[in-house]
């Protein structure tokens, strides 16, 4: 089943009604958008979690929703804003995984790596490379270390501000 | 986090929907606009309006001038504040930033004159001339900055420090306001300094203490 945005309006107008049959049929039809949305801007193994939250968040801002206007754009600056704020709390707490390498289908990594591509060349080489390593390609900081020839400590610093630059240059888009 | 996860999580967001009242900037309008006729009517009612406004005359065309130009700053900030409760990809929200620009012309005015006549600058300058009114400028904002963080905290503004910075300009804009409907100067460049100051202050008080609280 295609998502097209009149069907999603109008589930979404249902739902502010309160129509749960409409809000579950929405909800799923959200949940597919945002794991094609997510899988194009983070590692595979954070898809799961982001689209959650997002769906929770939908869910406390659903009277935010104008109806006179698209359903998607609503949706889609909530998933930014969910993204965001992952990519500020990965800033601050260091969260690192593993064997992130598996991406789903080959045109979801052409559009991730297109996506993400477009963002990383805004960044300092070696933070971007930092990201590309560790965030994208999942390799571990020793590993990225010896890849790129930064030391490990060097590494992290260039993740931390390279994904501080990144939320801003998201948000301000 | 798994699919299963995620259907449980569909399950019980379905069953727990009630009816929601969609949120309208109208609405919104009408709670600003309601605090700024709080600001107003206290401020006038306890330091009571200019002397040429309460006998019906017109202020002189440039603190007139000032005083429109610190009105649309405040509608600009106001309504960019009001549209971030409602967001979605592409909307534009840097209306209030033109009124802003424009706004400098006071400042800019101001040094000018304040380099042609110093001496009138630096007594112009001296805080017993005008801290009054900008701490009054600061208070009187406050019923606008708060219907304006009400309505924000309910909505989802999408960048909390920008929605911050915002609501602090267009309530610091609404005090100034009201201001000048009390402050008998017509000195440009008091009008400048301490009523523009009110509106930089209330800008990086919304910026420091409202954008943490709009977070969600």
């Amino acid at each position: 089943m295609s998502i097209d945005e009149p069907s999603l309006a109008r589930l979404m107008t249902a739902s502010q009604r309160g129509d749960r049959a409409a809000y579950r049929a929405l909800l799923n039809d959200s949940r597919r958008w945002l794991t094609r949305y997510f899988a194009r801007r983070i590692a595979p193994h954070q898809i799961d979690d982001l689209v959650q939250e997002t769906l929770v968040s939908m869910h406390r801002k659903l009277a935010t929703w104008d109806n006179s206007r698209p359903f998607l754009p609503w949706l889609a600056a909530i998933a930014r804003y969910r993204w965001i704020d992952m990519l500020r709390r990965q800033r601050n707490e260091v969260e690192l995984g593993e064997g992130d390498a598996a991406v789903g289908a080959e045109d979801e990594v052409v559009h991730a790596r297109l996506s993400l591509d477009r963002m990383l060349t805004l960044l300092p080489a070696g933070q971007a490379q930092a990201i590309t390593l560790v965030k994208i390609e999942g390799a571990s900081i020793a590993e990225a270390s010896q890849i790129c020839g930064q030391s490990e400590s060097l590494v992290k610093v260039n993740i931390h501000r390279g994904l501080k630059k990144l939320a801003q240059l998201i948000e301000s888009e | 986090m798994t699919d299963a996860a995620i259907d449980t999580l569909i399950d019980d967001l379905a069953g727990e929907l009630e009816p929601v009242r969609p949120r309208r900037v109208a609405r919104g309008s009408l709670w600003v606009a309601g605090g700024w006729l709080a600001g107003a009517g206290l401020l006038l009612w306890l330091t009571g309006m200019r002397h040429d406004l309460a006998d019906g005359t017109m202020m002189p065309p440039l603190p007139l001038l000032a005083f429109w130009l610190i009105v649309a700053l405040g509608f600009a900030a106001a309504w960019s504040a009001l549209r971030m409760g409602l967001p979605g990809v592409g909307r534009d929200y840097s209306g209030w930033r033109w009124a802003g620009l424009a706004a400098l012309a006071l400042p800019f005015s101001a040094l000018v004159m304040g380099l042609g006549d110093s001496h009138a600058a630096m007594e112009a300058a001296r805080p017993e001339n005008g801290l009054r009114c900008m701490v009054e400028g600061v208070l009187a904002g406050l019923g606008v900055g708060a219907a304006l963080f009400a309505w924000l905290k309910g909505g989802a503004p999408t960048s909390p420090t920008r929605a911050g910075w915002v609501i602090g300009i267009a309530a610091g804009a609404a005090g100034a306001t009201i201001v000048a409907l009390h402050c008998a100067s017509n000195d440009m460049i008091h009008i400048a300094l301490w009523h523009g100051l009110a509106v930089v202050l209330s800008g990086v008080a919304g910026r420091l203490l409202l954008a943490p609280l709009l977070r969600w």
